[in-house]
C-alpha cells in the first residue's frame, strides 16, 4: 500500500466513483486469484479497495460442506431449507459491500460464480440504482491443466475438505463443477461494461470500459498470470563507499565475495525449490533484474561468467584471482576491507551454463538520500536537526532536501511493479534494501508506514512464491562477512564468522534511509536524543 | 472537481506571497554582502563530499582499480572513474508488430497513428507509419511528372464499381504492407499500416501475410466515430489543409467529393467483429476502448497508452522556474533560491496566465525542488508537486559551473557533448533516465485538460520533444529560455505553439553542442501540418 499521487477531500481517487466488480465463472478459474490481485494492487495505488468473498462468507457463517445439507451443491430442486440458507449467505454479502462502500470503500471485488444472467442482472441493476458503477469481470479458462493446478493446490486445502483423500476431494470438487456448468451462462449480455479473461490473463476482452481507474484495471488485468514461479530478492555486494549515493562505486572486496556466494547459493536453492514443486531448473531461464548502479549490476556479474560454456572462458582473457594486495596508502584506502581468504578457482567452469538474462533498470535505483548523501547519522542530525527529527517522526513520508521519500520511491517504482506482474520467468531481484522494502511490502501487502521499518540484512536470499491468496515467501541465510548488518560487525557469531569480524571504522553504514535495519517511525517519548541521547536511534 | 493537493507536501515548503517577499529581502541582503554565496554556505551546511573534481573523489578514483582484484570474474566489468560513462540503448529487438488501422475516412485515423508513434518513439522504440493515401499520392505525383498523365483521384476512384481502380489501390496497400515487412525485418519495432482496412477480406489477407512472418504480430486498431460534429470538423480540415488531391478544387466542391468519397467507402465498410483477430477499437476517441485477444507488453502499454486519450481541447503551458541563483552563478543542479529577476517573473506570471486561459480550469505541476514552487507561488490555481519533475541529477557535478566540470575533468566533459542523451553523470541520470522516469507524467498529461508545468531544462526539453516530435539527439540542445511560458495547442497532425516571453532579463543557460555549426535545434512553430508525400517513399 502506498503510492497515491494525490489524496482527494471524498477519499475517491481519480474522479471514478464508486465501483463495484463481479467476478463471473466457474469454480476453479482463477476468479479469487485475480480478485487478489487486483485489490492488493489497487490498494497499493491508494483506493481502498476489498474483496468480498461469498465461499469464505459461506464457511465463516455456516462452517464447511460436512455442515451443509447435501443438495447445497447439486443440481436440481432445492429444500427450502436449502434455499433459505443461501439466500442468507448472499443476502450477508450484500449486506458486506455495502458497508463497505458507506464506510467509504470505493472498490469492491465481489467474488463469487455469478453463474446465470439473472443473478447478474439483478445485482448490478440493485448497485447501479445506488450510483455504484459495475463492471463484470468473467474468468474463462479452457485449459485443464490451469483447472486442475488450481483444484490440487487450492480447493482441496480449502476447510471443506479437511480430513478428505486428495483423490476423492478432487473428485468431488469436479462434481461440483459439473453441477455448475449446467446453469452456467457466460456473459454475452453488454447491459453492463464487462472484461473477459482468459486463462488468467493471457487473453483479455474488454467491452464498454471507460475511465481512468478502470482503465487501469484492465491494463493491471493484461498483465498478470498464474504460471508458476519463484520471485527471489537479494541485496547488492558492500560498495567500497557505502553510504555515498553519488560515489556511485564499485563493489569492495567483500562485494565480489558476496556476489560469488550469492550466485552459488541461488542456483543451489532455486534447483531446491523447483524440484519439490516437480520442476526441471534446466528448463527454465533465470531472469535478473538489478539498478544500473554499479554495485548492483557488478553483483549479477558472476551469473553472467556462469553463462558461458568453459570453451567460451577460455577465449575471454582470465584476470587471477591472487590474494589481494593492500591498495596504494591514501585517505581512501581506509575504505577497503581486506580480506584473507585464500584463492579460489573459477566455479563456472563446472556444471552446464546458466540459463540467465540480465536487465538493468534505472528506476531501480535505491531512495536518493539528496543533502545528506555521504554523511554519518551524526552529521545529518547535526547540520539537519529539524529535518532529521521529521525523518525520525515519519520515515516514509518525510523527504530531507533534495532526497526521495519512501513514499517518492514507491511512485517511481510502479512500473517495475507492472512489470514484475508480468515476468513470467523465475526472476531474482538483486537491490538495494530500500527497493526490496517496497517491492516486498507490495507483494505482501504491507502498509505504506511499515516500509522503512523492514528489515533487509546482506547475506539473506528472500524467496517469494505467488499463490492464489497472497504470497509464500521465506528468507535463507547464506553469508556472513563485512557488511552483512551494516555495522561492519558479522550478525552472527557461527564458526563462518569467526576471524572476520572485524569493525570497519570508516565503511559500516549505509545513508540513512538503506540502513540494513530499517527505520521505525520513532514517537515523541522516544525522541530523548534531540536532549542528549544519541545512542537511541543511531543504533 | 475534487480538491487537489499533494499528500505528503502540504507542508513542505509553505510559500506565500510573504515568503516570497521576505526570500526577496533575504537576497537583497546577501547581495550586499558577497556576490555569489551557495546556497550551502548560508545555511551552514557541509559541501557535498563527493563533489566531481573533489579530492575524495580523486583519490578514491585512482585507488579503485585494486578493488577488482577481488572478482572471480573472468573480465570483470571496466572501473568507475571520472564523471559518468555513456549508457546503452534498452534491447527491444524482440518487439515486432503490426498496427494496421481500420476506419472509414474522417474518423481520425492518422491522428492516432501519428499519437500513438510519436509515444513510441519517445520511449525509444523504432516506429514507422505507413501511410497508404500517402504512398498513392506519391506515386501518382511521379507518374504525372514522368508522363505527364494525371490520374483522376476524386471520388469515383474509390468506387467499389471502378474496377480498374479498385485493382491499383489493392496493389497500392499490398505494396505498403511489404515495404512495412521490409522496414520490420531490418529491425524497426512497430510499424502502423495507416489505410481504411475496412473490409473483412482486406484485414484477413493482412493477418495472413503477417502470419509467415516469424517474430511479428499484427493488431487492428479501429477508429469509429459517431460525433458529426467531429467528422464535420475532419473533413473540414481535410479539405482546407493543402491536401494535393483537392489541389485545384474550390472548397465547397472538393467537400462534395470528398464526402463521396466516404459514401464509397461506407458502402463497403465492415466494423471489427472477427473473434480470431487481435483489436482495439476506439470509439470517440477517449470515451470506450474495446479490447480483444490483445497480450504482450508493448500491446498492453499501447492499449493502456490509447484509452487515456481524449479529443478535447485544451492548452498545455510549459515553463522553466523564474532565474535561479544558480542560474546566475552558472551553476547546474542545486536546489536555490530565485534571483530577484526570477522572483520579478513569479510575481508577473498571474497576470499572464489570466490573460492567456480566463476562467477556464487550469492545474499547476511543479517539481519538488524550491524554484519552481517559488514560481507558482502567486498562482490561485490548484497545485501538484511531482518527484518526476525534478531536474536531471547532475551527481557527482551537482552544484559545479560547467567550467569548473571541464577544468576538473576535460575528457569526460567532451565526452558528454558526443552523446548527450545517453550520457549519464555519475551518481546521476542521463537524458534516457529522465525520459524513462516522465512517461506517468506523459501518461497523465494525456488524460488531463489545461495543465501548466513548472519545470527545468531538461525536464521540459524531454517534454516537448514528446509534444513535437523532436530526435533524441537533438532533444539535448533544445533551447528553452528562461522566463518564457510555452503554450501547446494539441492538434491532429502535433502541436500548435506559441511563445510567451515575459520582459523579466534572465542569463541564457543555453549550452550549444560544441563544434556544431547550428547554434540551437530550429524549432517549428507548429508541428501540425499534415505530410501529403514522403520523400523516401
Amino acid at each position: 500500500m502506498a503510492a497515491p499521487l494525490y489524496t482527494t477531500a471524498s477519499g475517491l481517487l481519480f474522479h471514478a466513483g464508486k465501483i463495484l466488480i463481479l467476478t463471473v465463472g466457474l469454480p476453479a478459474r482463477g476468479k479469487t486469484h485475480i480478485s487478489r490481485a487486483l485489490e492488493r494492487y489497487l490498494t497499493w495505488m491508494g483506493v481502498k479497495t476489498q474483496v468480498v468473498s461469498l465461499g469464505d462468507y459461506r464457511r465463516k457463517t455456516l462452517g464447511g460442506t460436512q455442515k451443509l445439507p447435501s443438495d447445497y451443491f447439486t443440481l436440481g430442486e432445492k429444500s427450502p431449507e436449502t434455499m433459505e440458507l443461501r439466500k442468507m449467505v448472499s443476502d450477508g454479502c450484500e449486506k458486506l459491500i455495502e458497508d463497505f462502500f458507506g464506510a467509504g470503500g470505493q472498490v469492491v471485488i465481489y467474488d463469487a460464480n455469478n453463474g446465470t444472467r439473472q443473478v447478474r442482472q439483478d445485482l448490478a441493476e440493485k448497485f447501479d440504482k445506488q450510483g455504484i458503477h459495475v463492471i463484470i469481470l468473467e474468468s474463462v479458462c479452457d485449459n485443464k491443466e490451469i483447472i486442475e493446478t488450481n483444484i490440487r493446490n487450492v480447493k482441496i486445502s480449502s476447510p471443506d475438505y479437511r480430513g478428505w483423500d486428495p483423490d476423492k476431494a478432487v473428485d468431488d470438487y469436479y462434481g461440483r463443477i459439473r453441477d455448475r456448468e449446467a446453469t452456467y451462462e457466460t456473459v454475452e449480455e453488454t447491459t453492463w461494461p464487462f472484461i473477459r479473461i482468459i486463462n488468467v490473463g493471457e487473453k483479455i476482452m474488454v467491452n464498454n470500459i471507460r475511465g481512468y481507474l478502470q482503465s487501469r484495471i484492465v491494463f493491471f488485468l493484461m498483465n498478470i498470470h498464474n504460471r508458476p514461479r519463484m520471485i527471489y530478492f537479494a541485496r547488492s555486494g558492500q560498495s567500497l563507499i557505502e553510504h555515498s549515493y553519488k560515489a556511485d562505486s564499485d563493489l569492495s572486496p567483500a562485494g565480489w565475495e558476496y556476489s560469488e556466494r550469492l550466485k552459488e547459493f541461488v542456483v543451489e536453492r532455486r534447483a531446491k525449490s523447483l524440484e519439490q514443486r516437480g520442476f526441471n531448473p534446466n528448463d527454465r531461464r533465470l531472469v535478473i533484474w538489478t539498478s544500473t548502479r554499479r554495485r548492483a549490476h557488478h553483483t549479477a556479474w558472476p551469473f553472467l561468467t556462469a553463462t558461458k560454456t568453459p570453451s567460451d572462458l577460455q577465449l575471454i582473457p582470465h584476470i587471477a584471482s591472487s590474494h589481494l594486495t593492500m591498495p596504494p596508502q591514501s585517505a581512501v584506502a581506509r575504505h577497503m576491507v581486506v580480506t584473507d581468504r585464500e584463492p579460489t578457482t573459477t566455479k563456472a567452469a563446472a556444471g552446464p551454463p546458466l540459463n540467465v538474462k540480465v536487465i538493468e533498470k534505472p528506476q531501480m535505483s535505491e531512495i536518493n538520500p539528496g543533502v545528506w548523501d555521504g554523511l554519518t547519522p551524526d552529521q545529518a542530525r547535526k547540520f539537519y536537526p529539524e529535518e532529521w527529527a521529521r525523518f525520525v517522526k515519519d520515515p516514509y513520508a518525510f523527504r530531507a532536501p533534495r532526497a526521495e521519500s519512501y513514499h517518492d520511491l514507491s511512485v517511481r517504482l510502479e512500473p517495475i511493479l507492472i512489470e514484475l506482474e508480468r515476468e513470467k520467468e523465475d526472476l531474482l531481484i538483486i537491490g538495494h534494501s530500500s527497493v526490496i522494502r517496497c517491492l516486498l511490502s507490495y507483494l505482501i501487502g504491507l502498509p505504506a508506514s511499515e516500509i522503512p521499518a523492514i528489515e533487509i540484512a546482506r547475506g539473506d536470499l528472500l524467496e517469494v512464491v505467488p499463490t492464489s491468496y497472497g504470497v509464500h515467501s521465506q528468507a535463507f541465510h547464506f553469508w556472513d562477512g563485512p557488511g552483512r548488518r551494516g555495522e561492519g560487525v558479522d550478525g552472527d557469531d557461527g564458526p563462518e564468522a569467526l576471524g572476520r569480524s572485524k569493525r570497519d571504522e570508516t565503511n559500516f553504514y549505509e545513508n540513512y534511509a538503506e540502513d540494513t535495519k530499517g527505520k521505525k517511525p520513532v514517537t515523541t517519548v522516544e525522541l530523548g536524543f534531540l536532549t542528549g541521547e544519541p545512542e537511541k536511534v543511531a543504533e | 472537481m475534487d480538491h487537489l493537493y499533494e499528500n505528503h507536501n502540504r507542508d513542505h515548503f509553505p510559500l506565500s506571497s510573504d515568503s516570497l517577499t521576505a526570500a526577496l529581502g533575504a537576497i537583497e541582503d546577501m547581495a550586499d554582502s558577497t556576490d555569489a554565496v551557495p546556497d550551502s554556505a548560508l545555511r551552514n551546511h557541509p559541501p557535498a563530499i563527493f563533489r566531481a573534481g573533489g579530492p575524495m573523489l580523486k583519490q578514491f578514483d585512482e585507488s579503485t582499480a585494486s578493488s577488482q582484484k577481488g572478482s572471480q570474474a573472468p573480465t570483470p566489468p571496466r572501473s568507475v572513474v571520472g564523471i559518468g560513462n555513456k549508457v546503452a540503448k534498452p534491447d527491444y529487438s524482440e518487439a515486432k508488430i503490426v498496427l494496421a488501422m481500420v476506419g472509414l475516412p474522417a474518423r481520425g485515423k492518422s491522428y492516432l497513428s501519428n499519437k500513438l508513434m510519436r509515444y513510441l518513439k519517445w520511449l525509444e522504440y523504432d516506429v514507422q507509419v505507413f501511410n497508404v493515401g500517402q504512398l498513392r499520392r506519391s506515386r501518382a505525383h511521379r507518374k504525372a511528372q514522368q508522363s505527364g498523365i494525371l490520374e483522376d483521384h476524386t471520388s469515383s476512384y474509390f468506387s467499389h464499381n471502378n474496377i480498374e481502380a479498385t485493382k491499383l489501390r489493392e496493389q497500392i496497400a499490398e505494396d505498403s504492407l511489404e515495404m512495412l515487412i521490409q522496414w520490420l525485418r531490418k529491425g524497426g519495432n512497430v510499424a502502423i499500416h495507416d489505410a481504411t482496412n475496412s473490409t473483412r477480406m482486406r484485414r484477413a489477407k493482412i493477418s495472413a501475410r503477417i502470419a509467415k512472418e516469424k517474430g511479428m504480430s499484427v493488431i487492428f486498431l479501429e477508429s469509429v466515430c459517431n460525433d458529426p460534429a467531429v467528422i464535420a470538423a475532419n473533413v473540414a480540415l481535410k479539405v482546407s489543409s493543402g491536401d494535393p488531391d483537392y489541389k485545384d478544387l474550390p472548397r465547397e466542391e472538393a467537400e462534395r467529393d470528398f464526402l463521396r468519397r466516404i459514401k464509397e467507402y461506407e458502402a463497403v465498410y465492415e466494423t471489427i467483429t472477427e473473434p480470431h483477430l487481435s483489436y482495439l477499437r476506439i470509439t470517440d476517441v477517449g470515451n470506450e476502448v474495446t479490447l480483444s485477444r490483445i497480450n504482450g507488453y508493448l500491446q498492453s502499454r499501447i492499449a493502456f497508452y490509447l484509452m487515456n486519450l481524449h479529443v478535447k481541447p485544451r492548452n498545455i503551458f510549459l515553463s522553466r522556474h523564474g532565474e535561479s541563483q544558480f542560474n546566475v552563478d552558472g551553476r547546474i543542479g542545486g536546489d536555490s533560491l530565485l534571483s530577484r529577476r526570477g522572483l520579478a517573473y513569479a510575481h508577473a506570471l498571474p497576470e499572464l496566465v489570466r490573460n492567456n486561459i480566463g476562467d477556464a480550469p487550469l492545474t499547476v505541476w511543479t517539481s519538488t525542488l524550491q524554484r519552481t514552487i517559488q514560481t507558482a507561488a502567486e498562482l490561485p490555481y490548484p497545485k501538484l508537486t511531482w518527484k518526476s519533475l525534478d531536474e536531471l541529477d547532475a551527481g557527482v557535478c551537482d552544484g559545479m559551473t560547467y567550467e569548473e566540470i571541464e577544468q576538473a575533468y576535460p575528457e569526460d566533459f567532451a565526452n558528454r557533448d558526443e552523446d548527450k542523451f545517453n550520457y549519464r553523470y555519475r551518481g546521476g541520470e542521463s537524458y534516457r533516465d529522465v525520459v524513462v522516469r516522465l512517461e506517468p507524467v506523459i501518461m497523465e498529461l494525456e488524460r488531463q485538460e489545461n495543465i501548466l508545468i513548472f519545470g527545468h531544462q531538461a525536464i521540459i526539453r524531454c517534454l516537448y520533444a514528446y509534444f513535437h516530435d523532436l530526435p533524441q539527439a537533438d532533444l539535448p540542445y533544445i533551447s528553452v529560455p528562461l522566463h518564457t511560458v510555452i503554450k501547446l495547442t494539441p492538434k491532429a497532425y502535433g502541436c500548435d505553439e506559441a511563445r510567451y516571453t515575459l520582459p523579466i532579463g534572465a542569463v541564457d543557460t543555453h549550452r550549444p553542442k560544441p563544434g556544431s555549426n547550428v547554434s540551437q535545434v530550429e524549432i517549428p512553430a507548429s508541428t501540425t501540418k499534415r505530410e501529403y508525400f514522403k520523400t523516401t517513399a
